[in-house]
């Protein structure tokens, strides 16, 4: 391993910076929300494209901060962190909602109070998450998950006008606590047992111990304490009420951005001691041999049980819901599931699908609640039914909202589509091998949740297009406006959204290569 | 060589793209592009001569004007884009073409949306066409999705009264239906270990010994389940009726002549042809559900008073024929079978079209009440009258050696068993004629004041299928030469 260089942080020092910046332009006076957003647009922007070099692509090499030599080279047992190319798609995952989010919120007023604390608090919270993805123990996990967590606890209260608003603050506050306490817990029992935090000793250390059971208590406690963030049922209640009373923007990047990075603690936690198992045979000290307790069919179980009870129960729930954003609430607990399945399977193509389900959820779930947020802002209601007539009278908006939607219900030629189809098809791969056929119902129940969930859906473009719209609600935004009282901000961050729904869902290739290879890498790495 | 379907499809797409943006002159491009496409059809029906055989010693069937491309390619995963043709898709292509452009003339005066009416039109066909030419499980499936959701927006938008109901129904019904069908091929190709996606891959996969008779069984199974609702096969067919009555006479037009097509030429195709062993080792329950199919759309179908709703009903009858010629598992029965679907795709289409004028020129499709309309709307009833005739096979017309041809086949492989729907033709027949009498040739009743003959456009749009229900019932050896110049046409 190259010896350490501070530019190897340099997207992470960009936010950070420019996290400081806006707070300083804040004390120095400025009042423009313009002003804030620039500075994180740019900085998100920036960071991503550096991501996007170090993870190979060629023409932006120029940008790229990682020598090619440390990223997969694996962290030694005393690391901190490490640089796995898993790790930078997903970093490139919270740049690309940190950067929806932040461009759609130029449109916000002008004038708005407390739009310095909102990019900030943005950018901190995106700081902690890139933290995560380089991750290489678990207490420096668990910080950096902190770091996210305290930014958005307050990013959701941050206007502080309603009650609804802060009453979601403080729920959100009190549950993230509450989790974070549990898995400081679960990590400390771990720590009891293996003498040591660092995953890959984790993971090695795995199948080899007497004491398993304290060590499965340990897990247990890190389902828990990360199921939370992940919004995984049964600890998914707070969601619903913390999305539906956060401003929309905020709602899009907790969905789109903030859950990512418990998915992918989820990935390094459990991965690891998922896939070495299946290499380690028996492990022998002097003369006594203790045969491997095998964690996998109980986490295998555990964790597919709860992707099942996530995605049923989050859709059974979106679909009898009447207000938009909770039903947005509730298909994004039941798209925590979807990802769920990945990690229970924990095959590298599985992760693969998985990651390329949870790049898809940025784009058309980011993306819907920008636009449910824009709508909203035009006078629209929140109820569905109050989208009557949308797609009718605003055309452009309306086609790109069908699209998340129809992406959300996977749809082909969307990249929810594509996602979901490679994830299924990893699934019932996984099921051929002998003794796995419990993925093949992992499968079915994946996509009979899916056929179910485009009931809400549909229902939704029902209302879009098949209802008259109401004359009473001023749909068409201020006259002379182009953009139709949206904001040029909001415009350009949806037509994103809609682009990239389209152009991965035609044609996945380069993407999906990338990520099929990062899979590859990261679970081989975790041996 | 020169990439046909691609064209083909390419024609089809950017004429979809364009109507959709034409505003008030989408339907002179929705035209252009059906005659295009027609044409172009033609002279792929015109280079076609013979198919390429088979190869190995697996007998994998090749296809003309192939084309592939790799469209996913990662180690675990292949997909490409594969598509070709033989003379089965060809037939059902040359059915898309000719409904598409007689659905565009028929619906020519569409003044809610029409750059959104015909654009989900040319969607439809666009989708269907593409089922056809597709030998790639993701290609398939997206295309097969892809005539899901403009059927959607044209029985939701442009249907009856209870157009949501209808609309939500379809659309739950088919899906769930398309999901079973895929999580059924997915199994099909990582249990039998494909090399790709590709038809002919899984193809060789699944003739190989090694593949279970037992998952075979089950598998076919899956997937006659997730074709079958679409066909559709009873006890999922009461999405049909309610999509029929309250879709638009375009939609149903679409919906009858090409969708339940799509449910037939899946079966031969992805089920019968990749699962033989599974065909033959439940064949009995494919046999039972055809007859009841026969037996209870026919019954269904007597007894409805809503001309629409009749000759609905009566699809679920003769898609049970198809069904039975397909089971029967013969060369015979499988040329049947697509002479039936093209049979059924020209004349219900005609037969739609029809009531979709009655309800338009006399508000009502009510058989009792409505009686005696020939003296006022003499083209109208001529229409009617070919359609019904047709429809009960009467020789000369197209039904008529597509129905022979699957009762002979069915005599050979079943024997008596014929009887069955022999004499449900026969009491179909005579429903028919009893419908023609009292609604054509009674005394007139009922009839408004207003009512006046179809107008130019409709008249051509069901002329031009009249034109084929004639010519191919005279000369059906056109269409048999196609249809056996088929890989697949090598059953026992």
């Amino acid at each position: 391993m190259d010896p350490v260089s501070w530019t190897w942080f340099l997207p992470e020092a960009f936010l950070l910076g420019a996290a400081l910046l806006v707070f300083l332009l804040d004390v120095l006076g400025v009042e423009k929300l313009e002003a804030f957003g620039a500075v994180a647009v740019g900085a998100t922007a920036l960071s991503l494209l550096a991501v996007v070099a170090d993870l190979g692509f060629t023409p932006l090499s120029f940008l790229s901060t990682l020598p090619p030599s440390v990223v997969d080279s694996g962290g030694g047992a005393t690391s901190l962190y490490a640089f796995s190319s898993l790790g930078l798609v997903f970093q490139g995952v919270f740049l690309s909602s940190a950067l929806l989010v932040s461009l759609a919120s130029l449109s916000r007023p002008s004038h708005e109070k407390g739009a310095a604390v909102f990019y900030g608090l943005l950018l901190m919270a995106t700081l902690g998450m890139m933290l995560v993805a380089v991750s290489a123990d678990l207490i420096f996990l668990l910080l950096a998950i902190e770091v996210t967590g305290i930014a958005t606890y307050l990013m959701v209260g941050y206007t502080r006008k309603d009650a609804r608003g802060l009453e979601a603050a403080m729920k959100f506050y009190i549950i993230g606590a509450l989790s974070t306490a549990l898995s400081f817990f679960g990590a400390s029992l771990l720590f009891g047992a293996f003498g040591s935090t660092n995953l890959l000793v984790l993971s090695q250390g795995l199948g080899g111990i007497s004491n398993h059971s304290l060590a499965l208590v340990g897990y247990a406690f890190l389902i828990v304490g990360l199921g939370f963030k992940v919004t995984l049922v049964p600890f998914h209640a707070w969601a619903v009420d913390v999305y539906d009373g956060a401003p929309t923007d905020v709602s899009a990047f907790l969905a789109g951005g903030t859950k990512k990075m418990g998915v992918f603690a989820f990935f390094l936690v459990f991965i690891g001691p998922l896939s070495i198992l299946t290499v380690r045979a028996v492990n022998c000290t002097g003369t006594v041999c203790i045969a491997p307790y095998d964690f996998r069919p109980t986490v295998e179980l555990t964790l597919g049980l709860l992707a099942i009870v996530t995605m049923t129960l989050g859709n059974v729930l979106a679909l009898l819901q009447k207000e938009m954003k909770r039903m947005l609430a509730y298909s994004s607990i039941s798209q925590a599931g979807y990802m769920m399945i990945g990690i229970a399977i924990g095959t590298a193509p599985a992760l693969a699908g998985a990651t390329l389900q949870i790049l898809a959820h940025v784009f058309m779930k980011a993306g819907a609640f920008l636009v449910v947020a824009g709508v909203s802002a035009l006078g629209v209601g929140p109820l569905i039914a109050q989208y009557r007539g949308l797609g009718q009278r605003r055309p452009y908006l309306g086609v790109a909202f069908a699209l998340m939607l129809l992406s959300l219900a996977g749809i082909p030629l969307t990249v929810g589509f594509v996602s979901k189809f490679i994830l299924f098809s990893a699934a019932v791969q996984a099921s051929t091998v002998a003794g796995q056929s419990f993925f093949f119902w992992l499968a079915v129940a994946g996509l009979l949740n899916s056929a179910l969930s485009v009931f809400y859906y549909a229902r939704v473009l029902k209302v879009m297009y098949m209802e008259s719209p109401d004359a009473s609600v001023p749909l068409d935004g201020p006259a002379g406006d182009p953009t139709g009282g949206l904001g040029y901000g909001r415009s350009a961050a949806i037509l994103l959204a809609v682009v990239a729904i389209v152009a991965l869902g035609v044609y996945p290739q380069p993407v999906f290569s990338a990520i099929q290879a990062a899979a590859t890498h990261f679970v081989a790495s975790g041996a | 060589m020169v990439p046909v379907l691609s064209l083909l499809l390419l024609t089809l797409l950017a004429g979809t793209v364009v109507t959709f943006l034409a505003g008030r002159r989408a339907r002179w491009v929705a035209l252009a592009t059906s005659v295009g496409f027609l044409f172009e059809t033609l002279w792929l029906l015109d280079s076609y001569t013979s198919w390429p055989g088979r190869s190995g010693a697996l007998g994998v069937p090749q296809y003309s004007d192939g084309e592939s491309y790799a469209w996913i390619s990662v180690p675990w995963l292949h997909i490409n884009y594969t598509v070709g043709i033989d003379g089965i898709s060809l037939i059902l292509i040359l059915l898309t073409a000719f409904l598409q452009l007689a659905t565009v003339v028929y619906c020519w005066t569409e003044s809610r949306r029409p750059s959104a009416w015909f654009g989900l039109v040319l969607l439809t066909c666009l989708g269907s066409f593409g089922v056809f030419i597709a030998l790639d499980v993701l290609l398939f499936f997206l295309f097969w999705e892809a005539t899901l959701i403009p059927m959607f927006f044209m029985i939701g938008f442009w249907g009856g009264p209870r157009r949501r109901y209808a609309a939500l129904k379809f659309f739950v019904y088919t899906h769930v239906a398309s999901i079973v069908m895929l999580v059924a091929l997915l199994a099909v190709v990582f249990y039998a270990h494909a090399a790709s996606f590709d038809f002919s891959d899984i193809y060789i996969a699944t003739h190989s010994s090694g593949f279970p008779i037992v998952t075979q069984a089950m598998l076919f199974l899956a997937l006659f389940f997730g074709f079958g609702v679409k066909f559709p096969i009873v006890p999922f067919h009461t999405w049909l009726p309610d999509a029929h009555v309250e879709a638009p006479t375009g939609g149903s037009v679409l919906l009858a002549g090409l969708l339940l097509k799509l449910g037939g030429y899946g079966l031969i195709r992805w089920a019968v042809e990749v699962l033989p062993q599974g065909l033959a080792h439940t064949s009995w329950i494919v046999y039972g559900v055809a007859f009841a199919s026969i037996i209870w759309g026919t019954v269904l179908s007597l007894s409805q008073r809503d001309l629409k709703r009749m000759i609905a009903y009566s699809s679920i009858n003769h898609m049970g024929i198809v069904l039975l010629a397909i089971a029967v598992y013969s060369s015979l029965g499988l040329l049947a079978a697509v002479l039936l679907m093209f049979a059924h795709g020209v004349v219900s289409g005609l037969l739609f079209m029809a009531s979709g004028s009655v309800h338009h020129t006399f508000g009502t499709r009510d058989i009792v009440t409505l009686r005696g309309i020939t003296p006022r709307t003499p083209v109208l009833a001529t229409m009617i009258m070919v359609g019904s005739l047709a429809s009960l096979g009467l020789p000369a017309l197209i039904s008529f050696p597509a129905e022979f041809t699957a009762l002979l086949a069915t005599w050979d492989r079943l024997g008596y068993w014929v009887l069955l729907p022999l004499v449900i033709l026969v009491v179909t027949a005579g429903f028919y004629l009893w419908m023609m009498q009292r609604v054509l040739f009674g005394p007139p009743q009922n009839i408004p004041e207003k009512a006046h003959d179809v107008d130019v456009y409709e008249t051509a749009g069901m002329a031009i299928l009249v034109a084929l229900i004639i010519l191919y019932g005279v000369l059906p050896g056109f269409l048999v030469n196609v249809i056996v110049n088929s890989p697949v046409y090598g059953f026992p």
